[in-house]
């Protein structure tokens, strides 16, 4: 078994005649948790999007789970990767439980829906990222936190290793936000699952290895990835402040419960 | 919470009873439907032509065997077809506000019927040239929806738009050179909606309605998934180009087959699917066999009424929305409109 679920390399990608990825490396190592951060419009939604297959691009390699994406289906792909999205709007407000058996989909067969196996698992992942009560009710009554956790649900019930993430927390109250991550990093641990979340706050690499979830860190710039690797090591006050264009500086700390701690604090955007 | 329990249950029991109501519902109003009608036939009568036709004159049999009834399956048929395609539009075009017409159709089939009418005598041919033109409506309406060889939904939409206002001036231009006292009376009530001229010689249009149907029932989940957009639906492991095609295609085909047997009906493809989002809720799982029943129910009722009422026939495009109307308006009131997003 290979140990990068995701492997990229020397990708290039653009939107007509704008480069977005620059012959762009990258991995994702199986079972940790890789937070992918970088400037608005940098490319991490454009490279997530390569990796589900979504996007096609002009040359290079994205192999997912040792296969070449771009010779696999749609339904290939969804067994292997399951994606958590930023926005949702959606326009029939199906109920919970039809919300998160959409994530069967890849499994139904040519025609055809979802069994009765299939309403088991999505049981499962509802009850797991704790929805299961609302699960009749119409998906557009619930708080943007409660939507956030159909759609993790969707992607747990989709039973694919890997489950991409853009930058879910994101309109998201500060007790949802870490809700959510906690429940991500829980699947980390407890379920095998791998997880490529792309996100702005550099904090989060941080929590994720406070919540005991093995975590990796890399930041993009230019569409290339800036820098790779532990937390500690990517995350630091020169690299922040090169990637986001910011002055800004990692304090470390004790907690009141003795535990060593980081955080980051902002001071004004860079001149 | 013990009556709650119980109220969920008896609303379950409720709405069970209902679905099978909706289910066997259009079998029985076809049977209904040859009771219905201005010929003078007891309900005695009509159970000696069914069921010992020795007993009945020419006349009776011919009125009972080869005008009601065809009426009344092509009246099912023609309900079921377009209730079903503004179903899988609305879907897969993501718009609860869209009608089979969306991509054309009506406007498209409308020109090959005017263009029958006027230089081939109708007949016969009104109902290939229809056909003929709402198909290539559609495929007009795809090719000039198509941006740098992909085909995006806005794009579609908009194809379709303008090609039904090119019809539409087309149309127009017909009615124009039409002479006004034989072949715009007949333009006029095409574009109306009549059964009034079915009988067992339009039935091919069954097959591509079966068809149609068939295919649409059978993608029916995937509308769901492509509901959510194209990236979501691609992610969640579905072809989003194929099952476009085959859903719009198969809903095309019904619409234009039908538009052909009865000429355009309104009203029935827009509203129907929401009278079953309010009984079954959103999931097409369930929505696309109750919007055939609901559909082919209506239709066969509209007709019944369209020939009984008055002693001359009336048009059944006119009746749908007024005899709809107060329908969908209290079903409305009643629901409270929980099946809308902004409910």
């Amino acid at each position: 078994m290979m140990d990068n679920i995701v492997k990229v390399a020397e990708l290039y990608f653009s939107y007509g005649h704008r480069n977005v990825l620059n012959g762009l490396d990258f991995e994702v190592p199986r079972g940790q948790i890789t937070c992918l951060m970088g400037q608005n419009g940098c490319g991490k939604t454009t490279l997530t999007d390569v990796i589900t297959g979504v996007n096609r691009f002009r040359s290079g390699e994205v192999l997912l789970d040792g296969c070449d994406v771009r010779k696999m289906r749609p339904v290939d792909i969804a067994k292997k990767a399951a994606y958590v999205p930023q926005l949702h709007t959606v326009t029939f407000p199906y109920t919970v439980r039809d919300m998160v058996l959409m994530g069967r989909t890849a499994y139904a067969g040519v025609f055809g829906g979802p069994k009765k196996e299939d309403e088991l698992i999505a049981e499962e992942a509802m009850a797991k990222t704790g929805i299961l009560e609302y699960a009749d009710r119409p998906y557009s009554n619930l708080s943007g936190g409660e939507i956030k956790l159909v759609l993790l649900a969707r992607a747990l019930g989709q039973s694919a290793e890997l489950i991409v993430m853009d930058e879910p927390t994101a309109h998201l109250d500060l007790r949802n936000e870490l809700k959510f991550l906690e429940i991500a990093a829980d699947i980390v641990k407890n379920d095998g699952k791998t997880i490529l979340i792309s996100t702005h706050s550099p904090s989060h690499a941080f929590l994720f290895e406070r919540m005991g979830a093995a975590t990796r860190a890399a930041l993009m710039k230019n569409g290339k990835i800036y820098a790779s690797g532990a937390p500690d090591e990517v995350i630091t006050g020169e690299s922040v402040s090169e990637v986001f264009g910011v002055n800004a500086e990692i304090i470390e700390y004790t907690a009141s419960d003795g535990t060593k701690e980081k955080t980051i604090s902002l001071k004004d955007t860079a001149k | 919470m013990m009556k709650t329990a119980d109220n969920f249950r008896i609303k379950r029991r409720l709405l069970t009873a209902a679905l099978i109501a909706v289910a066997v519902s259009p079998a029985v109003l076809v049977f209904v439907s040859l009771f219905v009608g201005n010929y003078p036939l007891s309900v005695g009568e009509v159970f000696g032509i069914l069921f010992s036709p020795g007993s009945a004159s020419v006349t009776q049999r011919v009125v009972v065997w080869q005008l009601r009834l065809p009426r009344a399956l092509a009246a099912a048929a023609v309900g079921a077809a377009l209730s079903v395609a503004g179903a899988a539009y609305q879907g897969v075009f993501r718009n609860p506000l869209v009608n089979p017409g969306l991509l054309g159709v009506s406007n498209g089939a409308g020109f090959g019927a005017c263009f029958a009418i006027i230089f081939l005598g109708g007949g016969v041919f009104t109902y290939f040239f229809s056909f003929g033109f709402a198909l290539a409506a559609v495929v007009l309406a795809w090719l000039a929806g198509r941006v740098g060889g992909r085909t995006t939904t806005t794009g579609l939409i908009l194809g379709g738009v303008v090609i039904s206002s090119l019809f539409g001036a087309l149309i127009s231009i017909m009615k124009y050179v039409a002479d006004p006292y034989s072949q715009l009376p007949e333009i006029t009530f095409w574009f109306m909606g009549s059964f009034a001229s079915v009988n067992y010689s339009h039935f091919w249009a069954f097959i591509p309605i079966f068809a149609g149907l068939t295919l649409i029932f059978l993608c029916r989940w995937k509308i769901n998934v492509l509901s959510m957009g194209d990236k979501e639906a691609h992610v969640l492991g579905v072809n989003v180009n194929l099952y476009k095609l085959l859903i719009v295609g198969g809903a095309t085909l019904v619409t234009a087959s039908s538009v052909c047997i009865s000429g355009t009906i309104g009203w029935v493809g827009l509203v129907m699917p929401h009278i079953g989002r309010m009984l079954v809720g959103n999931n097409n799982n369930r929505l696309i066999p109750v919007s055939a029943a609901l559909g082919a129910s209506f239709m066969i009722i509209i007709d019944c009424i369209a020939r009984s009422l008055t002693s001359a026939e009336i048009p059944v495009g006119i009746l749908t929305a007024i005899v709809g109307t107060p329908f969908f308006i209290y079903l409305l009131k009643k629901t409270k409109g929980k099946q809308w997003n902004d409910g």
